[in-house]
């Protein structure tokens, strides 16, 4: 057996996505004969069975979907401590990629986050109304989300069954690091037009979050958290570490830059999550919360001001930019 | 009394599960009470008076049937919407009083209002109303531990009145009082259906089949009306 699975982080987290995989099992199964037989005009003996199983099915999922948000923190933590059993990675960079499957399995859960935030806003929509108005979309979207849980947990497990301690793995500095004569920035972008870009697109976020084009909106956002996630590899991060050869998203969660990569990476995700849902919900239920546009406007603005921070601390210390 | 509509129950169920055995709790319930109306649930224990009283409330979901209180179906409402309901429109006298005790006569009452979002000199000018009509002001300042039973039962009156709900449940509310304050418990009443409450209460007291006003009594045997 290899050594990653029989590390205390792998068990623990593999134990707990089994655990929460079951509940939603259980969940899942009651709320299709839910979906499958709602009647909520009924007074009939059956309805009101489904109604008491329908509230505790919500209450498992609701349950389940937010622990899952301290698992995927949590995920992010195992594979940092797994470098130390990698020859070759120094953080979680290199552990992610010892297989083909750890960069879906990121991308899978950073995905399934956003459809989880979507479901607790048409959950919380749905309890705000006296007929349970949004109980079916909710059910609906709970068994899409049901499903990539299901591949998530299988990538779980051939990710972490398939580690290889004895196979040296890439670290970040080959991984991210500026390659000869290639770029890696997207769409063929310098590295002061992807600033610009960054900082264009959280103004254009900040102006169309309140306005009525909510498509725009989506678009800006889905935009904005793919330029960032460039921005802080290719330039703020190097602020992080003061080191202009560093390039690495998975570092700045470590002790000595003080977690600050969880303050930043969990603002701009849940900043663009919540963001997407109450635009999504905009959409399809026809509902929107002023005060989840606080709460985004407050999240991007924490994430854009900390990346500018760095920078601007670094030029007023060392006056030079590196 | 007017034709209002307060309360209407139909074909009302309540079934609970011990293990795999069905106990028939309430059985084909239909009752409609007018505005303004007092009626008298009677029935030994065990006949279904507290669950019929707590599906009126909305505290307990039916097994099946209706419960509308001024034509809403509290039976089908969610958690939240079903205690907003409660909180406007319906006030509860408990046997066991349910005070704070650790709190005084004032902040027993005042505490029911403070979810309501009035301003504080609102609250405190329908509390002292409250304890006005339910007979307790003098002892506002006291805490509940040091009150008597009869104290205790007006202050859960003032409680109850304090939101000035229409309807006011009483479940056995003079099992733990003396007769005298059993006595000063049904003045407060009358004082109550004078106001225009619809009043009903859950009792096997004696002392309520001869009501000095007009009230209806409805027996109850086994989780029937009969």
């Amino acid at each position: 057996m290899n050594e990653a699975l029989l590390s205390n982080q792998v068990i623990v987290f593999l134990l707990s996505e089994v655990t929460l995989f079951a509940l939603l099992t259980v969940a899942f199964v009651v709320s299709l004969k839910v979906l499958l037989k709602w009647d909520f005009e009924s007074f009939t003996p059956f309805q009101f069975s489904l109604e008491r199983q329908a509230y505790l099915v919500s209450t498992i999922i609701l349950f389940v979907f937010l622990m899952k948000f301290i698992l995927v923190v949590y995920f992010i933590f195992s594979i940092d401590a797994l470098s130390l059993l990698l020859p070759g990675a120094m953080c979680g960079a290199g552990v992610i990629k010892a297989n083909l499957y750890g960069s879906y399995l990121l991308i899978s859960k950073i995905f399934i986050l956003f459809l989880l935030t979507l479901w607790i806003y048409v959950h919380s929509y749905d309890m705000r109304t006296k007929n349970h108005q949004w109980f079916k979309q909710k059910s609906w979207l709970f068994s899409l989300i049901f499903v990539f849980i299901i591949l998530e947990l299988s990538l779980d497990f051939s990710y972490f069954l398939n580690i290889n301690t004895h196979m040296p793995v890439s670290c970040c500095s080959v991984l991210f690091g500026q390659l000869e004569g290639a770029n890696p920035l997207p769409f063929g972008l310098s590295v002061n037009s992807l600033l610009v870009l960054f900082y264009l697109l959280y103004i254009l976020a900040l102006l169309t979050i309140k306005s009525e084009y909510t498509i725009l909106y989506i678009l800006t956002n889905i935009l904005f958290v793919f330029i960032a996630y460039y921005a802080v590899v290719y330039f703020f991060g190097t602020y992080v570490y003061q080191l202009p050869t560093h390039k690495c998203p998975f570092c700045m969660l470590q002790p000595e830059y003080y977690y600050v990569g969880y303050l930043l990476w969990g603002s701009l995700f849940m900043g663009t999550y919540i963001g997407l849902s109450d635009a999504v919900s905009t959409l399809w239920l026809g509902k929107t919360d002023l005060k989840s546009k606080k709460i985004v406007i407050t999240l991007l603005s924490v994430f854009v001001l900390l990346c500018t921070a760095y920078v601007t601390v670094y030029y007023l210390r060392n006056s030079v930019l590196l | 009394m007017t034709d209002k509509m307060m309360i209407q129950i139909e074909n009302l169920y309540r079934t609970f599960h011990h293990g795999s055995n069905e106990v028939p709790v309430l059985k084909e319930i239909n009752l409609n009470i007018c505005e303004g109306e007092c009626v008298v649930l009677k029935g030994v224990s065990g006949s279904g008076k507290t669950t019929l009283l707590s599906l009126i409330a909305g505290l307990d979901k039916p097994s099946s049937g209706k419960v509308l209180i001024e034509g809403e179906p509290i039976s089908k409402l969610p958690d939240l919407f079903a205690s907003e309901l409660r909180a406007k429109k319906i006030g509860m006298i408990f046997q066991h009083f349910n005070l704070f005790e650790h709190l005084s006569v004032n902040e027993n009452v005042t505490i029911a209002l403070i979810p309501s979002g009035l301003k504080m000199k609102e609250i405190h000018e329908k509390v002292a109303e409250a304890l006005k009509v339910a007979n307790i002001i003098h002892k506002k300042e006291t805490l509940a531990s040091r009150l008597s039973g009869g104290e205790k039962q007006r202050t859960a009156i003032a409680r109850a009145l304090v939101a000035d709900p229409n309807i006011i449940l009483c479940d056995e509310p003079t099992a733990n009082l003396d007769r005298d304050n059993s006595l000063l418990f049904i003045d407060i009443l009358e004082k109550l259906h004078r106001m225009g409450k619809t009043i009903v209460i859950a009792t096997h007291d004696p002392l309520f089949d001869s009501l000095s006003f007009e009230s209806t009594i409805i027996p109850m045997v086994d989780g029937k009306i009969v």
